[in-house]
């Protein structure tokens, strides 16, 4: 019998994530990792249901709720209340604000996302104008990001979206990084949100230029992330980032 | 071993999250800036909130009744239940706002996690009514108690397990919500969190064993409650 899986993969898999095809062979024909996952999943059963799931569409009460709550604490409900659903209108055509928010890192990045955000990126004229030419008259400079290390790894870096003469773009990075013990680096640009992404191409450490893919907005995409692929066939981001900072 | 070769050889899967779905939600530190005027961010409603500023109860319904109301009709469809919901997470939260604590998040993810425990409740008490309904019904030797249903066991471990969640700490509370209710895999909380994989799994790990646990001792206790 091979050996038992992880209790870290046991509570993956409780989740519903995949495991590895050794992992998942195993569980199949063990009944003590098979039932610890059955234990381990009571609890995401009961709470990751669709009416838990972080809010979707809002939808404006009845103004008969705002009067019951005023009533209740009674605030003056006249003055305030009928702004209720008018304020709450404008909202809805923005999508809705994601309402959780993790401590250390992500506000930092969101609050610098956020400032990107509003002055925004653009691709045309605005942007060339904005730019800064290089000397040679050849090449504009969009954005520049500075690369700070995460997850305690030391990589650094800096990063550029630059406009050639020909109107494409390229990402210029400059990375400070060792080389993975296993797998490669590759570069994304991320969306403000943190959860789209595009992969823009495998690097090593030192100088790399990456032809951008002709109509991504990285104003849409402000966030430069250098993570750890494993050769595993996986498109996806591994979640192992390296390196991280935001273009403006 | 490193966190990297730990990781599953997953099939390619087509990418979990792309830009379809993440229009469902955006950070609300990323929501430019409310127009010109001096309106009070949220981060100020929060804190006038949880001071006991009549005004920010108001500002706060204005700005995220929308939001929980719309959770409400999702669990309850529209009409009174969905309404009660409602009115019953303002009114609690008001009440219980020392209960608020502005470092440990912003006031509509507040709001939000009290809406689940409304929404718990309101289903744990559609579940005593039935039973009770039916405990008369067999009483009264109508019909014998149609299996005598025991309890939902699923509607007793929610009121459980938000409780429990809600003594959690950050990161690890945050990890498993975004888990439990945003349905990120532990990759994606990684990226998201900028924590490292490794973290991200023993924490989920951990948090598991837990609530686990708050079901091994309690659980059982209300069954027979
Ligand atoms: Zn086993």
């Amino acid at each position: 019998m091979p050996q038992h899986c992880t209790p870290e993969d046991l509570s993956l898999a409780a989740l519903g994530e995949p495991l590895s095809p050794d992992d998942a062979a195993h569980l199949s024909g063990c009944t003590a990792c098979t039932a610890e996952v059955a234990g381990l999943r009571r609890s995401v059963e009961a709470l990751a249901i669709p009416e838990f799931a972080a809010p979707g569409a809002p939808v404006a009460p009845p103004a008969h709720v705002w009067a019951a709550i005023a009533a209740a604490t009674g605030i003056e409900a006249a003055s305030e209340a009928p702004s209720a659903a008018p304020a709450a209108a404008p909202e809805p055509a923005a999508p809705l604000a994601e309402v959780r928010q993790l401590r250390p890192r992500r506000s930092r990045l969101l609050l610098a996302a956020a400032a990107a955000g509003v002055v925004g990126i653009g691709i045309g004229a605005a942007a060339v104008a904005l730019g800064d030419r290089d000397d040679d008259g050849s090449t504009v400079a969009l954005a520049s990001a500075e690369l700070d290390p995460l997850g305690g790894n030391d990589a650094s870096g800096q990063a550029e979206v630059v406009e050639r003469p020909d109107g494409s773009r390229v990402l210029r990075l400059e990375l400070d990084a060792d080389a993975p013990d296993e797998g490669y680096l590759e570069v994304w640009l991320i969306d403000s949100d943190v959860v789209g992404m595009v992969p823009v191409g495998v690097v090593s450490a030192g100088t790399e230029e990456l032809v951008l893919p002709p109509d991504i907005d990285v104003g849409q995409f402000p966030i430069v992330d250098v993570s750890v692929e494993p050769l595993d066939g996986d498109p996806t981001h591994s979640g192992v980032s390296i390196a991280r900072g935001q273009l403006a | 071993m490193t966190g990297v070769l730990d990781r599953p050889t997953a099939p390619p899967r087509p990418s979990p999250r792309t830009r379809a779905t993440r229009v469902e939600f955006v950070a609300n530190d990323v929501v430019p800036l409310r127009g010109a005027t001096s309106e009070p961010d949220d981060a100020e409603v929060g804190r006038r909130f949880v001071a006991g500023d009549e005004a920010a109860l108001a500002l706060a319904y204005q700005r995220w009744s929308g939001q929980v109301h719309g959770m409400a009709v999702r669990a309850f469809g529209p009409g009174p239940d969905a309404e009660d919901v409602t009115q019953q997470v303002f009114l609690s939260a008001w009440t219980g706002r020392a209960g608020y604590r502005p470092e440990a998040g912003p006031l509509p993810a507040w709001l939000v996690g009290v809406c689940r425990h409304k929404i718990a409740d309101t289903w744990a008490k559609r579940d005593r009514q039935r039973r009770l309904t039916e405990a008369a019904a067999a009483e009264a030797g109508s019909r014998p108690a149609p299996s005598a249903r025991p309890l939902d066991t699923a509607v007793a471990d929610r009121v459980l397990l938000l409780d429990e969640l809600d003594r959690i700490d950050q990161p690890q509370r945050g990890i498993i919500e975004l888990a439990f209710f945003e349905d990120l895999t532990h990759a994606q909380i990684a990226v998201r969190t900028g924590l490292p994989l490794g973290t991200v799994k023993s924490h989920i790990r951990r948090t598991l064993e837990r609530l686990r646990s708050r079901l091994e001792v309690d659980g059982a206790a209300a069954l027979h409650a």
